[in-house]
């Protein structure tokens, strides 16, 4: 009988995804009714992720902003072109971000912060990105600038196994603390920083927790640690 | 930290301490009385909010906001929903976003009242501090009446507010305004102009404004350098631009512009500004319509990133949003203004004495949830 209900519900499923809805609605039984919708939503929400995992490639962004300002972005990115036309990744940069190459970023960021037309005197944060387990590590860098009042992003990408990134600590003094954070998040190596270390975990805990393929350690100083759930909803 | 000399020594104050706002160690390397190098310490709060916004729905990430910034929720589920709204392109209606400031205002003015009375406590006042928590159980109370919470209210939702305004409450603030205003002569009698206070506070810890914008210090603790910045006025988010409010700044008006007085005053009269914003705010509270009308079924931002700054009361409070279309989070991350503010105490320290450190340490004005998440 249950091996009977299974296939039924298997079926109705079935129908239902290709867009069928009464072959569920029909069923007479009520709890087997609610058990196939039950069915029908897991079976559509699996549907869901596998198609973006299939498709997360985030150098795509659909989100188009009305409100921020593309005219500075776009001529921000014009000025670092005319500058250092070797060390900008053009296709990789839209209105909203510009994507630099690592090697000449410390560079970069004294002619961003004194150039007339730049002026970014505050680096608003760094934020470090893992875009997939097999992918590479990104750090963003949010700068603004008080005088010309505009903002800008700027991203450069790392390999995840040789993740080395200039500092630029020098050049705007909080770069010290949020560079260390994202050394302790993700392990981005900062050249240059003069004290990286962990600042918000424990100095000899292991690992880096925010990449995505991030294990947590069986034991610290002999107590074992609880394992994380694969999400809860 | 640099080499410790034959005639300094180290001094360890917290992780448990009184005058550290919370559970933050301070590695002090000290010449006699005088500091020559301090090594904050933190991590000893963090949660892994930022882990946990990764395996959570959208909706989660609200009550994890609540805990990160704990004296100033409200302005914590603020930040979040704007970025979150913008992303999505939602439109709230007028009525929501009138509510939001109200609250948000009432929470600046309540975290104001705990930093500056705290601070009092800091330096040796112990009767302001009970003044002020006398009056910030008044705004308390009025979270209480309008959703239940009185510190962790997870009150602001994507796209609406979680309850609609309980009847009485707009008569409720008018009157904590009335009760409040006069209140602030009282504060600035027992505590600001006390000769004690000003010793112990005017020229202490100088902040100059080039180095606190390098430092990414924000919010009241900029604008006690002179530097004339609230994102409320100079990139207005929600409906700021309707109400006519103005940004104070420290003028050095007891001593150097930037000092620890300075910061303290700025927050004395941002309360009275945001009284001012909060009474044009009730007046032209629209009436009628549902608060949860604009609120989406399903939370599944399309594909991309927002960056969003949010002035909260110890300042410049973002998120940096990045969404793959799912209904969690790919990353989300909080730029604290917290966190920048305690990474300029070694710059402001170092050459003043171990008690004025504490002095200077309560001007800064930290939570140490926001800072270590």
């Amino acid at each position: 009988m249950t091996d009977n209900l299974e296939q039924l519900i298997k079926e109705a499923v079935e129908k239902a995804l290709e867009g069928d809805m009464d072959a569920i609605n029909n069923i007479e039984d009520r709890v087997t009714r609610s058990k196939a919708k039950a069915a029908l939503v897991k079976a559509k929400r699996e549907a869901v992720k596998e198609k973006t995992e299939a498709s997360l490639d985030d150098n795509s962004e659909s989100v188009s902003d009305s409100k921020k300002d593309k005219t500075s972005n776009e001529h921000i990115a014009e000025l670092l072109i005319q500058q250092f036309p070797d060390d900008i990744n053009k296709e990789l940069s839209s209105n909203e971000h510009i994507q630099i190459q690592p090697k000449n970023w410390l560079i970069i960021s004294i002619y961003l912060r004194d150039d007339p037309g730049c002026l970014f005197d505050s680096l608003q944060c760094i934020t470090g990105v893992d875009l997939g387990e097999e992918s590479d590590l990104e750090v963003r860098y949010n700068l603004h600038s008080m005088t010309h009042r505009h903002a800008v992003e700027i991203r450069i990408s790392c390999p995840r196994n040789k993740a080395k990134v200039p500092s630029v600590e020098s050049i705007w003094r909080i770069g010290d603390w949020f560079e260390r954070e994202t050394y302790d998040m993700y392990g981005i190596e900062f050249e240059g920083h003069r004290d990286l270390k962990r600042i918000l975990l424990p100095e000899d805990w292991e690992g880096w927790p925010l990449r995505k393929d991030y294990e947590v350690q069986e034991t610290y100083h002999g107590i074992i640690v609880p394992k994380v759930k694969e999400g809860w909803e | 930290m640099g080499i410790v000399k034959g005639d300094q020594m180290v001094l360890n104050i917290g992780p448990q301490h009184p005058s550290t706002h919370g559970v933050l160690r301070l590695k002090v390397v000290t010449d006699g009385e005088i500091v020559s190098d301090i090594e904050p310490i933190i991590g000893y709060l963090h949660r892994c909010f930022e882990k946990h916004c990764e395996n959570s729905t959208y909706e989660q990430v609200i009550p994890f906001t609540d805990r990160c910034d704990y004296i100033a929720s409200m302005n914590n589920n603020f930040g979040y929903v704007v970025a979150m709204e913008k992303l999505m392109e939602i439109k709230v209606p007028d009525r929501v976003e009138y509510i939001r400031i109200i609250m948000a205002e009432l929470n600046r003015i309540a975290s104001h009242l705990l930093a500056l009375g705290v601070y009092g406590l800091d330096v040796g006042a112990f009767t302001p501090f009970l003044y002020m928590f006398r009056d910030r159980e008044r705004i308390l109370d009025i979270f209480e009446l309008t959703c239940g919470a009185r510190l962790l209210y997870n009150y602001m939702w994507v796209g609406g507010v979680s309850h609609d305004l309980p009847v009485g409450f707009v008569e409720t603030v008018y009157g904590f305004l009335d009760y409040f205003e006069p209140k602030l002569k009282e504060y600035n009698e027992i505590l600001t102009y006390n000769k004690i206070f000003i010793e112990r506070t005017a020229d202490v810890g100088v902040l100059p404004p080039e180095v606190a914008i390098s430092y990414g210090v924000s919010g009241p603790n900029l604008r006690g350098s002179g530097v004339k910045w609230d994102l409320r006025k100079d990139e207005p988010y929600s409906i700021y631009e309707r109400f006519d409010f103005d940004v104070p700044i420290g003028e050095g008006t007891v001593g150097t512009t930037g000092d620890c007085w300075d910061r303290f005053y700025v927050r004395m009269l941002e309360m009275t500004e945001s009284a001012k914003i909060l009474r044009q705010a009730l007046k032209d509270l629209p009436q009628g319509g549902d608060v949860h009308q604009a609120i989406p079924k399903k939370i599944r931002p399309p594909k991309g990133s927002i960056y969003q700054r949010t002035e909260s009361p110890r300042g410049d409070l973002a998120y940096y949003i990045i969404s793959d279309g799912t209904p969690q989070p790919y990353r989300l991350k909080m730029r604290s203004p917290a966190f920048t503010a305690l990474s300029v105490l070694n710059e402001i320290s170092r050459g003043w004495m171990l008690s004025d450190v504490i002095a200077i340490l309560g001007s800064l004005d930290i939570v140490l949830g926001e800072i270590d998440r």
